[in-house]
């Protein structure tokens, strides 16, 4: 099980260490992303993001540890692992004096057997149809993104590394980037790394996150809707209702349900219990005549949870 | 077109076109146009007496102190951000993120380099000739097509060497301001050190001293012991160098 996985894992780091003079900027970095998983990497300012993803692309060296992509190391093959790798480090520069597709057209050559069909579905799929005929130093930066993107899927990557890349995005690109980005790792079985500040935009796209801190792994937790299914056992509820007082000594009786917190200036209480034992809770207000206002979900958001892992460090 | 060795060919048409397609370009070669068209004039209008033809005139062109200097300057320029631009503009990231090996990456900036001073060796040749035959003539001459040649191949020499090291230093600056700086010093220098140092037998060893092959086609070693082949040995010596420090340099980077 453990060498399968192994095999199957599109991107691997082990104990990835890099030392800079006496300064030790990651050390003993592992984790792994497998076909079709979109994966953030979070940490706060100076955490080792960027360095890591550096090294994965080979643009800086490591003093420690491997990288294997495909299955090939970038230390000693690494025109064989960088073939599998499309990416966007920090931001898309391109040539500001040549068109869109002349760009395009520089990296179209540095990898064989790009069909036209395949050049023209990129551009297609970027939706730089218009643009392309216009210098680069007339884009705006979500252009240049969108050029960016192009650039790292043209040769069909099975490894895609984006280092913020809804970086200067309208709100309608950022979306569209976000489906995206989905339907590839699903559809094309593609593996997905995102750096990115932005933790709404992680938490809405990615199925895991790997957080560092001080060049450390600090934790790999999957988010999002898998989390949801597997933590269904016990969740948390916010409810408001009046007099709280009442409403409280009516849910301390329920041996099934825990107030964990109150907070009476808003008539509100924060319960952990199961999903089936919220009508319990109905009932037991009712009973007690304690009026009833709302229960909502308290989902702990990937923000407050990365505060916790990170020890409220301010993000990157 | 030239699709052997998985793609080096198309690595050179890449780098051919990042500096073609700037709107530079074509100046450097007009400029060239100019001086000849200048030389050309300058040429009529002095008071000399002496008889040119267009061979004599081409030749005398060619030669370092005719507008071999102007040229090397204007190829120092023009490659000087071969390697420098990609650094400061930030597109390294995405050449260097190809199934490309590092050194065949410089080895194609270094290729395009050398292209781009022999086209403007020979353009500013072709000038050359055209410009005399239309103010000159082709009329009896002293000076051989073989001697034009010649001149052109010496000054070809100097500019390959100025070239290389010029390459070198834009890898290791990773500045084309600082190179382009560096590069003029040293040529400048090149004269001054040469009537300076010309006394001290360690002189020879300098590249400065060797770069003018054309001061043994009248047999006048500029210090004693030193011959065609001694300096042709020097040069290449100065030319690996060069290359090995660049390259070394270029595959072992960190680019932050």
């Amino acid at each position: 099980m453990a060498t399968n996985e192994r095999e199957r894992a599109v991107l691997s780091l082990k104990g990835v260490t890099k030392r800079i003079g006496g300064k030790t900027i990651v050390e003993g970095l592992g984790f792994e992303l497998f076909p079709g998983e979109i994966v953030g990497l979070l940490g706060p300012n100076g955490a080792g993001k960027t360095t890591t993803i550096r090294m994965i692309v080979g643009l800086i060296g490591m003093t420690e540890g491997d990288i294997s992509i495909g299955g090939h190391s970038i230390r000693s093959e690494f025109t064989k692992a960088i073939r599998h790798v499309g990416g966007i480090i920090e931001n898309p520069e391109f040539y500001p004096y040549m068109t869109g597709l002349d760009n395009l057209k520089q990296y179209r050559r540095m990898t064989d057997g790009i069909t036209d069909e395949r050049f023209q579905e990129v551009i297609r799929l970027v939706g730089l149809e218009d643009a392309l005929n216009k210098r680069v130093k007339a884009y705006s930066l979500g252009m240049r993104q969108r050029l960016g993107i192009a650039q790292a899927l043209l040769h069909k990557p099975s490894l895609l590394i984006l280092d913020e890349p809804t970086n200067g995005l309208d709100p309608a690109g950022i979306r569209e980037m976000r489906d995206y980005l989905k339907e590839i790792a699903s559809k094309e079985g593609i593996a997905i790394l995102i750096s990115s500040h932005l933790l709404s935009e992680i938490e809405q796209i990615c199925g895991r996150v790997v957080v560092i801190q001080n060049g450390k792994l600090v934790t790999v937790r999957d988010i999002g809707e898998q989390q949801n299914k597997a933590e269904r056992s016990q969740i948390e509820v916010v409810v408001r209702a009046t007099p709280l007082t009442v409403a409280r000594q009516a849910l301390d009786r329920l041996d099934m349900v825990q107030v964990t917190r109150v907070f009476e200036e808003r008539n509100e209480l924060l319960l952990s219990l199961k999903d089936e034992d919220i009508p319990l809770v109905v009932k037991a207000l009712g009973e007690h005549d304690a009026a009833l206002y709302r229960i909502e979900e308290a989902k702990s958001t990937l923000e407050e949870e990365f505060l916790k892992w990170t020890g409220g460090n301010r993000i990157a | 077109m030239l699709n052997h060795g998985s793609g080096f060919g198309k690595l050179v048409v890449n780098e051919w076109l990042k500096l073609s397609k700037k709107r530079s370009f074509f100046i450097a070669f007009l400029i060239m146009a100019g001086f000849v068209a200048l030389l050309a004039y300058l040429t009529t209008i002095a008071p000399s007496g002496e008889t040119y033809t267009a061979l004599r005139f081409a030749a005398e062109c060619m030669e370092i102190r005719g507008l071999g200097s102007i040229m090397l300057y204007i190829v120092i320029i023009s490659t000087s951000g071969i390697v420098a631009r990609e650094h400061s503009m930030g597109t390294i990231k995405f050449l260097m993120i190809r199934a490309h090996g590092r050194s065949r990456i410089l080895a194609s900036k270094y290729v395009v380099a050398l292209l781009y001073m022999l086209a403007l060796a020979v353009f500013t040749l072709a000038v050359t000739l055209a410009a005399g035959w239309v103010v000159f003539g082709f009329g009896a001459s002293e000076v051989s097509w073989a001697d034009l040649f010649l001149q052109a191949l010496y000054t070809l020499v100097y500019m390959f060497v100025y070239t290389t090291f010029v390459f070198m230093i834009g890898v290791l600056t990773r500045s084309a301001g600082a190179t382009i700086g560096i590069g003029m010093f040293a040529v400048v220098l090149q004269s001054i050190l040469n009537m300076v140092l010309s006394r001290y037998a360690f002189a020879k060893y300098l590249l400065f001293t060797n770069t003018d092959l054309s001061v043994y086609a009248t047999n006048t070693a500029p210090i004693k012991g030193m011959t065609l082949t001694f300096s042709v040995i020097i040069l290449s010596v100065y030319v690996i160098l060069f290359l090995a420090a660049s390259f070394v340099t270029f595959k072992r980077r960190d680019i932050a």
